[in-house]
This record gives structure tokens, sequence and C-alpha cells, in this order.
């Protein structure tokens, strides 16, 4: 049994699921959509929150929640209009219930005049005589002053009264098929009172044509009880089917049924309208109309975010542990693989199609296990809406937030870290991005702006956007600032693209507008390095004038990926198939050499700059003349660059290990794998080793017009 | 006089907080047979598969409301007969009213004590042993 504690928690659980429709639900009929559903929802989502409030005894919140309600009753009984003031207020509400839910959970005292506003605004909503006040009132056992008269089952009968039932108990022939038996019935019968039995046997035949499976025996009788009908009744209730029964009762007080208006009784025999039981239920002896499967008021629900019956708490402890040990399976089923391909032929063929098996079965388990671990990324939106209509007040702005693709589904490792860097970026559209009203009426925008936030899979990747139609990024001034901070020197001569991304650089920040809105010292390079630490990509996009785009691309996972197994002189390593775009292994005549470079490619009319891995990772010299395998990858950045290996040796699932615990950020190295053979390879960055390059060969690389190859 | 360990319960709720409260205040009167169900459909399937001497059940559900519940019950053939409390909020006057109309025995008002609770489970079945 759960302690008291544990149902408070559960509680607490539920009403977030609550909170979350309301949010959703009043976002919806601010919108203007929304049905008669949505509004009952968000009724239902307080009122349950209330009720389990009393329940727990925090009355503070039933107090507040009361009030809510009764606003949201008088909306969705129609007595009072949705208009965009009222949603807007009950927003807030919703705001300041969300607060007093989680001092509640925290056991933190709730200040006297927190929602006190609020709580004003909503009263005055309804009116002197809207609404009930007894919201802080003790809930009274009964309603004053109604009629209501409790339905006694057994009316009038004194339970002492011994009365004498004649019972005819004749099972069908196919009672003991059916898993039911005369025996225990009889002895139950006997519990309640004295009984009185004759067997009947005139059903019984010769023993030579007896057959052991069907019944023959029947009974009538006396019992005399103190048990009512329905209580004698009920001993035979699970074999109602399976024999015909015979109830008269010969003496004592006569049971009276519940009392039903008339009206209402006709109505259960014949109408139609009235839910029909499912199939299991016997048939009637008098056979009538069946009604059938409709439902009263069909229920037109509104697609809820996520299906809440058919899903399951389960502890996050326990599907990490299950996704590290398919890990260890998948890498033990790559080994495998190898001892077999080392065998004869004669033994290898059959075995080779078992482990052929075996890893389609590993591959769809480490699916399911890692589609366990994806949550919607809804989960990480949901919290925008409160943020942008709080910084949208703070600042005097109007910002509209659009939201996309809220049911992605992204890895639980990933949701975790995505929070804040969104946050901040959101807050750094709606803070310095979208401008006043009266500023951008008089650039003939929109009184509001809008900020769109969305993700999708793209490529193998999560994407993430946040756009917003602002007013962009003010290159100049932000030169100006890189310039002032050292971070880049005064001559150099950067295009459009270059000054926009040095906002990402270390040290930058846009000082003259530190507000506590935007935080203290958190800028743009630290939302980089948390996205760049997960393994994903930032870019950006600025129009003077017409706004801002972030885009965030994230793996699909942290702990499986794609590979391609490299080998650079005696070591392998692997490299993430999602930036691999294509392998060649070129002609000499299609590798120019440049003084200064490793080369450049001739790749269907467009040049890519080259680099040998083998000096990049310090593992040998590069020997001139021999024929080598290009792999094309992504910079980045969306331009590529041609890594220059030794021999390719497949591609594989690599169970991503990460290093940093124990040896720290290496840059270049993304983490670490087993192969099959059962020696350790680096996954290798390719971006950072992008990077790398173009620092190592110097600057010539970046007076080559790498054009990519769309 | 019915015996409280005797009576087979079916509580109905959607809050699975709320129906453990209500079992713990069940078992505080001494029914040992408690049934679950979170919504009107999985409750349907009890009462009609499970002899029940009592249903328990809030009104405010999603899909089907704990009136819908009371009128599928009473007009079911062999599930009509169970006695049926509404557990009602605090500013449903109104839907005590119409919950007599559809045959429920006895209503109450949530938050209640255990002694409320066994109070009017009294007033259905008589005073419980």
């Amino acid at each position: 049994m759960a302690s008291l504690d544990q149902l408070k928690q559960t509680f607490f659980e539920e009403c977030s699921e609550a909170l979350q429709q309301l949010e959703s639900g009043l976002t919806e009929i601010r919108e203007g959509g929304g049905s008669d559903d949505t509004i009952n929802a968000v009724f239902r989502s307080v009122h349950s929150v209330k009720g389990g409030a009393g329940i727990f005894g925090f009355e503070d919140l039933v107090g507040f929640a009361h009030v809510f309600e009764t606003v949201l009753d008088a909306m969705r009984s129609g007595k009072m209009a949705a208009s965009h003031d009222t949603v807007d207020l009950l927003l807030s509400a919703n705001d300041v219930l969300t607060d007093l839910i989680a001092m509640s959970r925290a056991g933190e005292p709730i200040p006297a005049d927190h929602g006190a506003e609020c709580r004003a605004g909503l009263e005055r909503l309804l009116g002197p005589d809207g609404g009930d006040a007894d919201g802080g009132e003790p809930a009274p056992a009964d309603f004053e002053g109604l009629d209501f008269v409790p339905v006694r089952v057994d009316a009038g009968a004194d339970d002492t009264t011994p009365r004498v039932y004649q019972i005819v108990f004749r099972p069908k022939p196919d009672m003991l098929k059916n898993g039911n038996e005369p025996l225990p019935i009889l002895r139950e019968l006997r519990k309640l009172g004295e009984l009185a039995l004759a067997a009947d046997t005139c059903a019984l035949p010769p023993l030579g044509e007896l057959e052991p499976g069907r019944a023959y025996l029947g009974w009538t009788g006396e019992l005399t009880t103190t048990a009512t009908r329905t209580q004698v009744e009920e001993v035979f209730a699970f074999a109602a089917n399976d024999c015909d029964l015979e109830m008269a009762q010969m003496s004592g007080p006569e049971q009276a049924l519940p009392v039903l208006a008339p009206a209402l009784d006709a109505e259960a025999q014949a109408a139609p309208s009235v839910v029909a039981s499912p199939s299991i239920v016997p048939p009637e002896p008098e056979p009538k109309p069946k009604p059938s499967n409709a439902e009263p008021a069909a229920p037109r629900a509104a697609p809820p975010l996520k299906a809440a019956a058919t899903t399951m708490r389960v502890e996050v402890e326990k599907i990490d542990r299950v996704v590290n040990l398919v890990g260890e399976l998948v890498i033990a089923q790559a080994m495998l693989g190898q001892v077999v391909h080392g065998l004869p032929e004669e033994t290898s063929g059959r075995l080779a199609q078992v482990i052929d098996e075996v890893s389609h079965h590993t591959r769809e388990l480490k699916d399911s296990v890692m589609s366990m671990r994806a949550q919607p990324i809804g989960a990480v939106f949901q919290r925008m809406p409160r943020l942008v209509r709080e910084l949208a007040a703070k600042t005097g702005k109007k910002v509209r937030l659009e939201m996309h693709g809220e049911n992605t589904e992204v890895d639980r490792s990933i949701i975790e870290r995505l929070g804040d860097p969104l946050t901040h970026i959101i807050r750094n559209s709606i803070d310095h991005g979208i401008e006043t009203p009266q500023a951008r009426l008089a650039a003939g925008k929109n009184e509001e702006g809008t900020v769109r936030l969305s993700a999708d899979h793209r490529g193998g990747r999560i994407v993430v956007e946040v756009v917003d139609d602002g007013a962009g990024i003010d290159s100049e001034r932000v030169l100006k600032k890189a310039r002032e901070r050292g971070l880049t020197s005064p001559d150099k001569v950067l295009n459009e693209d270059e000054i926009n991304n040095l906002i990402f650089a270390p040290g930058f920040s846009t000082a003259e507008t530190i507000s506590d809105i935007s935080g203290r010292g958190v800028g743009m390079d630290v939302v980089r390095r948390n996205i760049q630490d997960v393994g994903g990509r930032i870019t950006l996009k600025s129009e003077r004038g017409r706004g801002m785009t972030l885009q965030l691309a994230l793996p699909l996972t942290l702990a499986v990926m794609d590979g391609m197994v490299i080998k650079v002189r005696n070591e392998t390593y692997v490299l993430p198939m999602s930036v691999i775009v294509e392998c060649l292994r070129p002609s000499g005549a299609d590798i120019k050499n440049l003084m200064g470079s490793s080369g450049v490619l001739q790749l269907r009319g467009t040049l890519v700059p080259l680099v040998h891995l083998c000096e990049l990772l310090d593992v040998g010299r590069v020997a001139a003349t021999e024929e080598r395998v290009v792999i094309i990858a992504d910079a980045g950045d969306g331009s590529l660059f041609g890594v220059i290996v030794d021999e390719l040796c497949g591609h594989q699932q690599v169970v991503v290990k990460s290093m940093e615990e124990s040896y720290g950020a290496v840059a270049g190295v993304a983490g670490a794998t087993i192969l099959g053979n059962g020696r350790v390879a680096l996954i290798l960055d390719v971006e950072k080793l992008s990077e790398l390059a173009v620092s190592s060969v110097g600057t010539r690389l970046d007076k080559l017009d790498a054009v990519p190859v769309n | 006089m019915p015996s409280a360990a005797a009576l087979k319960v079916l509580i109905v709720d959607d809050q699975n907080s709320v129906r453990q409260m209500t079992r713990i205040s069940l078992e505080e009167i001494g029914v040992r047979h408690i049934h679950e169900a979170e919504n009107g459909n999985t409750a349907m399937d009890t009462a009609t598969l499970q002899p029940l001497d009592l249903i328990i059940s809030d009104f405010n559900m999603p899909e089907m409301d704990g009136l819908g519940l009371l009128r599928a019950v009473r007009g079911h053939p062999t599930a009509r007969r169970v006695p049926f409390i509404l557990v009602t909020g605090r500013g449903d006057r109104e839907l005590v009213v119409k919950a007599a109309q559809a045959g429920a025995n006895n209503y109450v008002v949530k938050p209640f004590t255990a002694d409320i609770l066994r109070q009017k489970i009294e007033q259905v079945i008589g005073k419980l042993s």
C-alpha cells in the first residue's frame, strides 16, 4: 500500500499533466480554435487539481483553483464569452496555479498575496452574484437544503427476519464444460441458512450412456435465510448462463427494488441511447431490443498531446541500464561476426546466415530501446510560451510564439541539454531581435512580432529552428564590439556571415543591454558549446531588418551511431556516417597540388580542399605517390572538404562511449568505440577536424573558393 | 447486518491519487475486496463481470462522466441493481439532483473522511458490522 507521501507525489504528477492540458487548451482557445471539448477538458483539469488538493489538504491551492474553476464553468455553460482579455487572464491564472502547485509540492509557505491580483481579476469577471464564495470553507458533508433522500437497498426489510425461498436449480447439460460446477454453488447456498434440497434425477441416463462431462442432475428445495433475494441470486451469478433458476419467496418480508423514477425505468428498457454493455451479457429471457453501441454524446475527442491511457511510468535508470546492455550486445555481436569471418567456408556458411539474423534482431532491439528513451520535444517546448509571455510583458513588446513539431521525438539525453540553450536563444530574440511595437510599425511591419520554434527530423539529425521576424543582427555594431574586445584584428576583412558568427566568440556580449532578462554573462558562446557538447551544430542566418534564424542540428542519440571504419597507417578510426557525403578513389589527375596545402580535388567542376588524416592526427608521413581513398565530408557549415585515408573498412553501427570523464575533451575526438575485433577505435569529430585542417594548413585554404556540390 | 469485510466495492476515478485515498478510507471502514477503474468503460467491464455490492464513482472524468456511468449501469440487465454512490465536488448541487433522477443511491462531497464515507454507505446498505 502506498504511503501518504507517495500518493502526494502521484497527485503532483497528475497536476503536471493537468497543467499541460490547461496550457495547450487555453492557447488553442486563444488562437480561436478549440471546441466544446477543449473548454470541457480545461475545466476538468482545474477541477481535478482542486479535488486532489482538497483531499491532500492544500487549502491555498483549493481556494484559488475554486475561483479559476468557477470562471471556466461559466465559460463552458455559455454564460461567459471567451474574449481575448478573458483568456489572457485565464492564462495568467494558469501561471499562478503552476506556482501554487510548485510551492505546495516543495512544502514552501505560500505568501498570502501570491496571485491576489489575478484572483481579483477572476472574481471581478464573476460579478457580485456569480459564482459561490465557499471556496475557502471546509467542504460540507451535505448540501444544505437539498431534498435528497438516500435510496436504501432492501428498504423496509428487517434484516433478521427469516424468509423462505423455494428454489428450483437445473444446470444445463454443458455447464461443466463451461467451467461451472453445481456443488460449490450448493455449498454457498447452504452458508446462507437452512437448506432442504432434493435432487432431481429424472434426466440421468443409464450408466452405459453416461457422458462424464455432462450435467444431468437438478435440485429443488427450500432455503430459509435472512439473506435478501439479491444475495441469494448472487450465489448463482457466475453460472447464470448455464442453468435454469426459479426462485419464489414463500414467506417473510419482501425486498423492495431501488426506487427509480418511473420515467427512467421505461427509458432504461427501451431507449437505444443508453450505452450498451459488451457482448458478455447473457441474453435476456424476454429479448428486448438490444441497444446498439451508439454512445449518447460520441466524444469528439480533441487529440491530446500523447494518449494518456496507454503509457507507463518507468524509472529512468532502468531504461538506461537496458540501453547500456543493448550497446554491449551490439559490440559482442560485431565481434561474433568477425570470428565467423575468419572461419573456413564450410562452417562459416550456415553460421554467417544465423549471424545475419541475429544482427538484424539486434538492430531492431536497439531501435526499440532507443525509441523508449525518446521523448517528444514538446517537453522542452512547453516552457517557452510562458517565457515568451513574461518577456513580452517585461519589455513592453508584442510577441507571438508559434511552435511546430512538438511531437518530434528526441533522445532523453538531448532533451535535458536543450532547455537552457533554447531559453537563452529565445530570450535573445525577444530582447534584441524583436523591435518595440512602435519601431515595428514604423518599419512597415506587423505590430506583433513572431518567434517560430520548430523541430524536425532531417537527414539523420534533429533540426531545431528559432526564427524571428525582428531586426536581425546589426553587423556594424557587432564588428565594432568584436574589435573593441580584441576578438578580431582591426584590419581583417570579414564578410557579413563571418561578422554575424562573431557573436559566438567567447567574451562577446551585448554589453549595453545586460538586463536581468538576458542574464549576466551567458553569451552565445556558452550556448554553442552546450550544443557542440552533445555533438550538435548551431548555425545562424541574419537578414538586416527582416529577422534572424538560428538552427540547431543535433544527433538523434548520443548512444549509438552509424559509422564508417577507416584505416590510416596502422590506426583504425571511425567517422560518423552523417557527415560523409561521398567516398572516392580519385585518379592522380584529379588531384591538384598547390604550394603550401595538401592539395585540392577536382570534383565535378568544383574544387574541394584536401586534408591528409595521417598528418592531422600525426600518425605518419604523407607518401606522395600512393593511391588514396578520399572521403568527402561536410565541414559543418555546408562547405565540403576531403579527408585522405588509407583504407575504408566498412560501415557499421558503433556504440559511442564517451572518453571525457577519463581523458577530458580532446579536440577532434568525439568518443571511442570497441570494434568487432575487440580493439578500441577513436571516433573523430569531423567538423573539428576541418577547423584544425584550416589552421594547420594555413590561410591558403580559405582562398580556394570551395563551392558546395549540390 | 452486512459485513464490511464481505462487501465488494468498485472505485471509479481517473485520478490515481484520489482512487488510492478512497481505497484507504474504505479499508479503514473494514472493506477488503476493492476493485478500481479509471474510466467509465473499464468500470462497466468490471460491473458486468464481477458481483458487486457497491460502486463509488467520481463525476468528473473524461469520455464518460460519473452520470454517464450511472445511467449505463442502471440500464444494464445484470448490473442495474448495484448500489451507486456519486462523488461530487463542492459546487455540484445541481448535479446531485440529476444523479437522483438517474438512479443514484447516494452522493458524497469530496474531500470526505472515512467516517463520512461510512455514514453514506450505511445510508444505502444498512449498518455495517
